[in-house]
């Protein structure tokens, strides 16, 4: 009986050693990405990338996007992996000073790659003039809108040029408060962006300059729409751990501020029929008085390179393909907004199945001016986590929006001050 | 020594070599190293980054130039006052301590309770103890999901308040008083069936004569708990209290799912402060200075409970 299952053993051994090595003829290249399994985009490039390039695999290791962050700090230095995917310019910064990443400049340089392409917003990938990652998304927030919502409503749709009043005012006349079918004027997910970024579409205002007496402007759009019961309150949204794609999806929300990235989801899901919403549009984000319609904020998404990589000419090779016109056109086909900013590239955009076919959400498409949501310096992260502990004060009513923002300018004005 | 005595000696040694070994390469080295890299500064990346600071982050997690200038200033306690009310290391230790002397007491008196009633060969009793015994043994994600829901606006620990006539119309996770109580509530939960069979055991040693004699003598139900069971207890209760005094200052899994810390920082635990250091601002150096704190808080409470050995110990 041993010496059987001492046979076996070693004969799953030798198998395994064999299929390794058998494994080895094509060329792999290692992407750690977030929600790698959930996400479209991602296996319509690997496809694109492995149909042009039959010997190389793109293999990618999953993690999930809360564990993002803490995650990605045990995978830094590790030369299994390849190319880091970048979710966020402040985690970028401190891989950047962990030494973590390879400076993509030469490579830049030797293949002549033109940056023009991304309407300046690779600058937010540099640091002490080092390129050390490229943008192949660019995110920007829009207002997705219920069309039939409004039409039920009598309400006009949302144009490219609102203000935040008119926001409001609309907001308040699509609320139905009626208990067996309410309706919600808006609908704000729990993050601190979806509240008050707005401010920054100014291009003057930044999350980080320690004054944030502007943000209370913004504050108290929410707490007035959520008091008059135009949209769900902060605490029910965290209790209850909504995602706002269920809740838009559920057809009973008529406006919700979001990050262009849902129009993929959104398009899938109601050819799919998980979706109860049938007709919607995207209208430009409001904008305060005396702001150029068309203005908001964004993200951006990226790729670098790690630098104990085994590949990193592979490495260099998929970046440019995908950060450039070719990849851009792929990932415009998922129907996601490309970094890459060109007639073809909104073509392939609007072209996108379940697309809302009016002028007003194809006009959206090309914005007047996208500030980015937070730049990465060295207090970014630390400045964020006061922030997003201020904002769960102010939103959950423990203290009023003054004081909010009083402590919010405490506590920043120390960390700026060190 | 005798080849014998050699010969048990080396057994002895094997026996705890595996345990020790693994002791040390998981435990030992990385305190060590903890407490040595708290006297530097690393983002976590190649060693070269790694920078000698000294005292500094010590500085930095007190924030004692601030604190020692509000002392001069207004005086010791208003320094104080900052400290623990505006400083991210002195809201982590008051929120822990409160936490702490809240939660064990409670546990302790829940779990007593719980063992007194069922020590009895009550039908039903051996279920009642799995049923009690199960949160300790269930996964802690799940449990912290569910008394979110529970504990949510219209959930049913609302309702049930109102229906005893308290109108408490918020999200006990909302609010920055009852997020702590949540916490607590959790916990206790949890704790009460461990120790339970930690009590149930240690009653069955209390031996059946002294309750005779006590009846004898004309003591009453609560006199016999008070004079007799609760005394030979003592041995249990001094375990149990150091134990969870222990684990009730590394809470961490609890805090980071029901409320990560907030609303604001009022719930933040000295064990999700590390946390946030380390893995969020990659701030090695800070999140270990932060640790030996906590090393140093824990170890004098230890010290002092064990240097009262004599009196809560049966002679």
């Amino acid at each position: 009986m041993k010496k059987l299952l001492a046979l076996v053993l070693a004969a799953v051994m030798l198998i395994s050693v064999v299929s390794f090595a058998a494994a080895e003829e094509k060329k792999t290249l290692t992407i750690v990405a977030w929600d790698a399994t959930t996400t479209a985009y991602l296996a319509e490039q690997k496809a694109a990338y492995e149909a042009e390039h039959p010997d190389v695999e793109i293999v990618y290791v999953d993690v999930p996007s809360q564990d993002w962050t803490t995650d990605m700090a045990t995978k830094l230095n590790d030369d299994k992996f390849d190319i880091f995917m970048v979710k966020d310019v402040p985690s970028l910064l401190n891989w950047y000073k962990a030494n973590a990443l390879l400076p993509l400049n030469d490579y830049i340089e030797k293949a002549g790659f033109d940056l023009s392409g991304f309407k300046g917003m690779d600058e937010y990938y540099k640091f002490d003039g080092n390129q050390v990652a490229l943008p192949f998304r660019s995110d920007f927030e829009v207002l997705f809108y219920n069309k039939d919502l409004f039409d039920a409503a009598g309400v006009a749709y949302p144009t490219n040029d609102m203000t935040w009043e008119q926001y409001k005012e609309k907001a308040l006349a699509l609320t139905n408060t009626d208990p067996a079918n309410p309706i919600y004027g808006t609908f704000y997910h729990t993050w601190l962006s979806t509240a008050v970024n707005y401010t920054v579409a100014d291009g003057v205002n930044t999350l980080l300059d320690g004054n944030y007496d502007d943000l209370a402007y913004f504050y108290q759009i929410i707490q007035d729409l959520e008091d008059a019961g135009a949209c769900i309150t902060f605490n029910e949204a965290k209790a209850a751990g909504l995602h706002y794609s269920g809740v838009f999806g559920n057809g009973n929300v008529a406006m919700m501020p979001m990050g262009y990235w849902y129009v993929a989801t959104l398009a899938d899901k109601i050819a799919s029929g998980e979706y109860k919403v049938k007709n919607w549009g995207i209208a430009s984000m409001p904008v305060k008085e005396g702001v150029k319609p068309g203005s908001t904020f964004g993200n951006l998404t990226g790729v670098s390179i790690n630098a104990v990589s085994k590949n990193p000419d592979l490495a260099w090779d998929y970046i440019a393909w995908l950060c450039g016109e070719a990849g851009a056109k792929v990932t415009a086909a998922t129907g996601n907004r490309p970094a890459w900013v060109s007639e073809d590239v909104a073509e392939v955009l609007a072209a996108k199945e379940g697309f809302p076919t009016d002028e007003g959400s194809k006009a959206v498409l090309l914005p007047t001016f996208v500030a980015i949501e937070i730049p990465g310096t060295d207090n970014t992260a630390a400045i964020s986590a006061v922030l997003n502990e201020e904002h769960s004060n102010i939103m959950t009513r423990t203290v009023s929006i003054e004081e909010g923002i009083e402590a919010m300018n405490e506590r920043v004005g120390e960390i700026l001050g060190q | 020594m005798g080849r014998l005595e050699r010969k048990n000696t080396l057994i002895a040694y094997s026996f705890l070599a595996p345990n020790f070994i693994g002791f040390a390469v998981f435990t030992l080295v990385p305190v060590v190293l903890s407490i040595a890299m708290s006297f530097t500064e690393w983002n976590g990346g190649s060693l070269a980054n790694m920078h000698w600071t000294g005292l500094k982050n010590y500085a930095d997690i007190f924030k004692s130039a601030k604190v020692g200038s509000t002392m001069a200033e207004s005086g010791f306690f208003a320094g104080l006052g900052y400290f623990f009310n505006k400083v991210d290391l002195g809201i982590a230790l008051k929120n822990t301590v409160f936490y702490t002397l809240v939660t064990v007491p409670l546990s302790l008196v829940c779990s007593i309770m719980l063992a007194m009633a069922l020590n009895k060969a009550v039908k039903g009793a051996v279920g009642f103890r799995t049923i009690f015994f199960f949160p300790y043994v269930a996964s802690m994600v799940a449990i912290c999901v569910c008394w979110n829901f529970m504990l949510m606006k219209n959930g049913p620990v609302n309702q049930l308040l109102m229906n005893l006539g308290i109108n408490f119309n918020k999200s006990w996770t909302a609010d920055s008083t009852m997020a702590m109580w949540a916490i607590i509530l959790v916990s206790v939960w949890r704790n009460m069936g461990y120790y339970m069979v930690i009590y149930l055991a240690a009653l069955q040693g209390v031996p059946r004569e002294l309750y005779e004699a006590a009846t004898v003598d004309g003591a009453n139900k609560w006199q016999q708990f008070r004079n007799v069971t609760l005394p030979q207890l003592r041995p249990t209760t001094f375990f149990a209290s150091i134990m969870l005094i222990i684990s009730c200052f590394k809470i961490y899994d609890t805090v980071a799912i029901m409320t990560a810390g907030g609303p604001g920082r009022s719930t933040k635990m000295l064990v999700l402060y590390i946390f946030q250091e380390a893995f969020e601002q990659y701030k090695y150096g800070t999140a270990s200075a932060i640790a030996m704190v906590l090393l140093v808080v824990v170890l004098t409470v230890t010290v002092i409970q064990f240097s009262n050995e004599k009196k809560f110990a049966n002679d």
